[in-house]
């Protein structure tokens, strides 16, 4: 039976190569552990420690603010040396708490302890991944908190819970290591996870060239009749949301749906992973799987790093730089950010640093041609839009136009700038036109609201 | 680490694919049909290949350096434009006629309108179409060394078979990238390695061959299907020509739609149409029309209203225009041709009351004699091969004596459609002359069939068929018009001996 997934897309040449396998390193940080309060999506956390506070790891630093925010964890112990603004792993400068860090980790009480989740009921499994502070832990910038995406509003409609093992952006290794060497931890908070939705069959969605994690998983849900691992082609980005869904129901998601409305609820599987620790080891989130690689990284290795780590010392844990680097991403080489510099912490939502001595973007540049209208990137898309007449009204500011082409549904997987032989910088255009169309619509509704306010 | 960092915008890999990757991959496509015509043709062809090419390249550069703008040849794209035109001429051009085409086409083609990407039309198909207007003897003349030969499709028009084979080889003759065989081996290569995709060539071809076994002389007959496919510079277009990806559509959809048109339309030109080059101005039409295709087929986002209900398609109006545009002229066309019919008959009877006062010497009257108009009647449209006998008279001098007669033939397969000839045929069976009534043929070419020289070789023949080349001399590179006239005066005798003898 052929591969599933989606329409679209490209293959980019790998990076995988330089960590695939390599085993998980449990690295312990000397240095400060650095907090930024916003890691999620919706409002930042609120500090309850103060400055000269002692703190254990497991113990919550920041409280969430609401339902759609996460408690901050924090993952070393020491004591509070400062509740400042520093510059966040985002290259934003945002509040963040700052930990001394002892260096001993001693542990808050009851971190750690084993606990049944049978005996539990679903609102006490969920109060303790909320508790944990987990949010969404695949690749993006924001993260939504977990335990809004285990509860829609519909629970007994969901059929499918996917965990999401696609992995789809090159160079990144570090969940399909996890998922080869802790198989047992995916598929413990996926079992946790399908007991919160009792209709639903959980499939772990894994692409294909992923054999030592499609083994470890297919051999630790042996007898389980109600999780299946799926291999999909290999193929970017067979890991974004609509397609995942796509691929594995065969139901179109739209681009202003949910996945819940589709009877689907996703999550990466270093969340469930995080899922498993925060219910059955009462363990919340502290620690999370990072790759450090790059042809200018000495040593590329798969981590498990303790959040608000500094990138400039785990990247030492790599063995340091083997090169001078031209470019520093931090997440995958598609969808990432590249960065001014490595005094920076690792966050939930990031999961590699990537150091490369050549920078494509720079050689692209002195290829640039006029568009060709090869249609590349229309048969790239993995949405079905056609990014050169996008392109094309984006660079002419028609705003209108590029609405009605469904400009506003681009995924911004980069697909179509990877591909375009005349290395037009759609991406960026598009991010360009996007943030633009949203302010203008944003100064419209101020404008309109002053105006109602100003006729009552 | 103290240098500083780049940062851009994400993606932050590219593919090695560039624009000059994809313009080199179609130069190399192109190789084996240049190596096999230059080896058909010899050191001419490749000066030709080389004019071309050298102008082409020559031309962006000075233009981007008049004009202060960046130096574009690495992207290839001129080399491409030069070598098909080069390959889509006749080996037989004088050197200036290359020339000119790759001026025109770089110039007006593709710079003025911006450079690279932003040309309207094919350049190469717009200069090789500069060149048959403005060439025409030159550009139809497909004799080497001196041995004039019909080109395979042109014998396929005439009616006549040719060897499939051969022709889909190269050895049939024609232009400098004649070799369909060749020309295939570079498209496959550029299918295989992803530079171009299926839909533009395969519907082409498609809808082209379907067209034509629709429409054709030789209907679904598969080697008259493939003769058709692989004569005329189909394969180049496919794979070449309509496939330039900066005047196709971008949307798979667009491809599709736009290839079935390109195939449709290139049949109905060959079918109906008077020129050889219905191939070109069928890709040529098409360019102009994808702004309009593009809009059309621009695909639904993945999704969009699968949930929900879907929205109407919509024509847009633009082509709704051109729709309603198309049918008042068509039926404006229709209805003049209606009206002006019978006295376009009337005149054509006049003319043809001449031209047996011409081929009748020493006449004095022509008039309808009932044996001749019965053995005509008795005819009922049955055709002498491709010819039809119109009218036949009889002649006579002051004293009333019988000096012979005239028949008119009309002719279905002249290289512009029909041509009709009156012949006068003595009592004896002896050729007393002969007068075109209808003669449509290329300026410069088949019209030199009216002229003496080639007129005047049927007199005073007393055959019941004549041979062209061994009885009368055809006109140099009017291969189709000669021996259409050869094959309508044959009709004439046989006409005149099967009835009037």
């Amino acid at each position: 039976m052929a591969l599933k997934s989606f329409r679209g897309g490209v293959r980019p040449a790998g990076g995988k190569e330089l960590t695939r396998g390599k085993p998980i390193q449990f690295y312990l940080p000397k240095g400060d552990l650095v907090f930024p309060l916003s890691q999620h999506t919706g409002k930042p956390a609120i500090p309850v420690v103060k400055k000269g506070d002692p703190v254990l790891a497991g113990q919550v630093i920041a409280k969430a603010d609401g339902y759609n925010s996460a408690n901050i964890i924090s993952s070393g112990s020491g004591k509070v040396k400062a509740i400042e603004a520093r510059m966040t792993t985002a290259g934003v400068v945002d509040r963040c708490i700052v930990i001394e860090n002892d260096g001993q980790f001693t542990l808050a009480e009851g971190i750690g302890t084993p606990c049944n989740y049978q005996d539990l009921t679903d609102k006490e499994i969920i109060q303790k991944i909320m508790d944990a502070g987990v949010i969404g832990l695949g690749q993006g910038v924001t993260g939504v908190p977990t335990h809004v995406k285990l509860t829609p509003a519909h629970p007994e409609d969901i059929d499918y819970f996917i965990a999401n093992g696609s992995e789809c952006e090159p160079y990144i290794t570090c969940d399909e290591q996890l998922m080869a060497e802790k198989p047992e931890w995916v598929v413990g908070g996926l079992k946790i996870a399908l007991r919160l939705f009792p209709e639903a069959k959980g499939v772990i969605a894994i692409e294909a060239d992923k054999k030592d994690a499609i083994e470890a998983i297919s051999s630790e849900i042996k007898g389980n009749g109600r999780i299946e691992v799926m291999p999909l082609k290999v193929k970017y980005p067979q890991g974004s949301e609509r397609n995942l869904v796509h691929a594995v129901t065969g139901r179109k998601m739209a681009s202003d749906d949910t996945p819940e409305n589709l009877g689907c609820v996703i999550n990466n599987v270093t969340t469930l992973a995080a899922v498993y620790h925060a219910v059955c080891m009462n363990e919340p989130l502290m620690e999370k799987g990072f790759t450090v690689t790059g042809d200018a990284v000495a040593n590329p290795g798969n981590f498990m790093v303790k959040l608000g780590t500094n990138l400039r010392e785990l990247l030492e844990a790599a063995g340091g730089l083997k090169a001078e680097p031209k470019k520093v991403i931090i997440g995958g080489p598609m969808m990432g950010m590249a960065i001014t510099n490595l005094d920076r912490p690792v966050a939930k939502p990031y999961n590699a640093l990537i150091c490369l001595t050549e920078d494509p973007v720079e050689k692209a540049d002195g290829q640039l041609t006029h568009c060709i209208r090869c249609g590349r990137c229309a048969r790239a898309c993995p949405v079905g839009l056609v990014p050169q007449m996008l392109a094309f009204y984006a660079e002419r500011k028609d705003y209108d136009r590029y609405i009605k082409l469904h400009g506003l549904d681009c995924l911004g997987c980069g697909a179509c700038t990877y591909i375009c032989p005349a290395k037009r910088p759609l991406m960026q255009l598009f991010k360009l036109t996007k943030g633009t169309i949203a302010h203008n619509e944003a100064v419209q509704a101020a404008k309109n609201a002053e105006k109602e306010a100003a006729t009552v | 680490m103290n240098g500083l960092l780049n940062v851009s915008s994400a993606p932050h890999i590219r593919s090695r694919l560039t624009t000059g990757k994809v313009m080199y991959d179609v130069i190399l496509a192109l190789l084996p049909a240049s190596v096999f015509g230059v080896y058909l043709y010899g050191l001419h062809a490749f000066l030709i290949l080389a004019a071309s090419v050298v102008t082409a390249v020559l031309t962006e550069f000075v233009f981007d350096f008049l004009c202060h703008r960046p130096n574009t040849l690495s992207d290839g794209s001129a080399v491409v434009t030069g070598l098909l035109l080069g390959l889509s001429l006749p080996p037989t051009v004088p050197l200036y006629v290359p020339y000119l085409g790759a001026l025109f086409a770089i110039l007006f083609v593709k710079c003025l309108f911006g450079g690279l990407g932003q040309n309207v039309v094919n350049p190469a198909l717009a200069g090789r179409c500069f060149l048959m207007i403005s060439f025409s003897s030159a550009m139809s003349n497909f004799a080497v060394d001196g041995v004039s030969s019909a080109t395979p499709l042109a014998v396929l028009n005439g009616g006549g078979t040719v060897d499939v084979l051969e022709m889909f080889l190269g050895f049939g003759g024609g232009v400098i990238g004649v070799s369909g065989a060749a020309l295939l081996i570079g498209g496959l290569y550029l299918l295989l390695c992803g530079t171009i995709t299926w839909h533009i060539p395969v519907t082409v071809i498609a809808s082209f061959a379907l067209a034509m076994g629709l429409g054709g002389e030789g209907g679904f007959h598969p080697l008259y299907l493939l003769a058709e496919v692989c004569g005329g510079g189909l394969l180049m277009a496919a794979f070449f020509m309509a496939n330039d990806p900066v005047t196709s559509p971008v949307t798979v959809r667009g491809q599709a739609a736009y290839g079935i048109i390109v195939g449709l339309l290139a049949a109905v030109l060959r079918i109906y149409g008077s020129t050889a080059d219905n191939v070109s101005y069928s890709i040529l039409l098409c360019n102009l029309a994808v702004p309009l295709i593009d809009r059309v087929a621009i695909p639904k986002p993945f999704g969009l209203g699968d949930n929900k209900r879907k929205p109407k398609p919509k024509l847009p109006k633009a082509a709704l225009a051109l729709m309603v545009i198309a049918l008042i002229s068509g039926v404006a066309l229709g209805a003049v041709n209606m009206v002006t019919a019978p006295a376009i008959e009337a005149q054509a009877l006049a003319a043809n009351a001449a031209s047996y006062l011409a081929v009748l010497p020493g006449a004095e009257e022509v008039g309808y004699e009932d044996e001749v108009s019965a053995a005509l009647e008795s005819l009922d449209g049955t055709e002498f091969g491709r010819n039809t006998v119109n009218e036949a008279v009889v002649g006579t001098d002051a004293s009333g004596n019988n000096v012979g007669c005239a028949i008119n033939v009309t002719n279905s397969q002249a290289f512009d459609g029909t041509l009709s000839v009156s012949v006068g045929i003595a009592p004896d069976g002896t050729i007393l002359g002969i007068a075109f009534t209808e003669l449509n043929e290329t300026p410069g070419k088949g019209m030199l069939c009216d002229e003496p020289a080639f007129k005047d070789q049927f007199a005073g023949i007393n055959s019941s068929a004549l041979v062209l080349g061994t009885d009368i001399d055809g006109v140099s590179g009017a291969t189709v018009s000669s021996s259409s006239v050869v094959s309508a005066v044959n009709a004439a005798l046989a006409f005149y001996n099967e009835f009037l003898k």
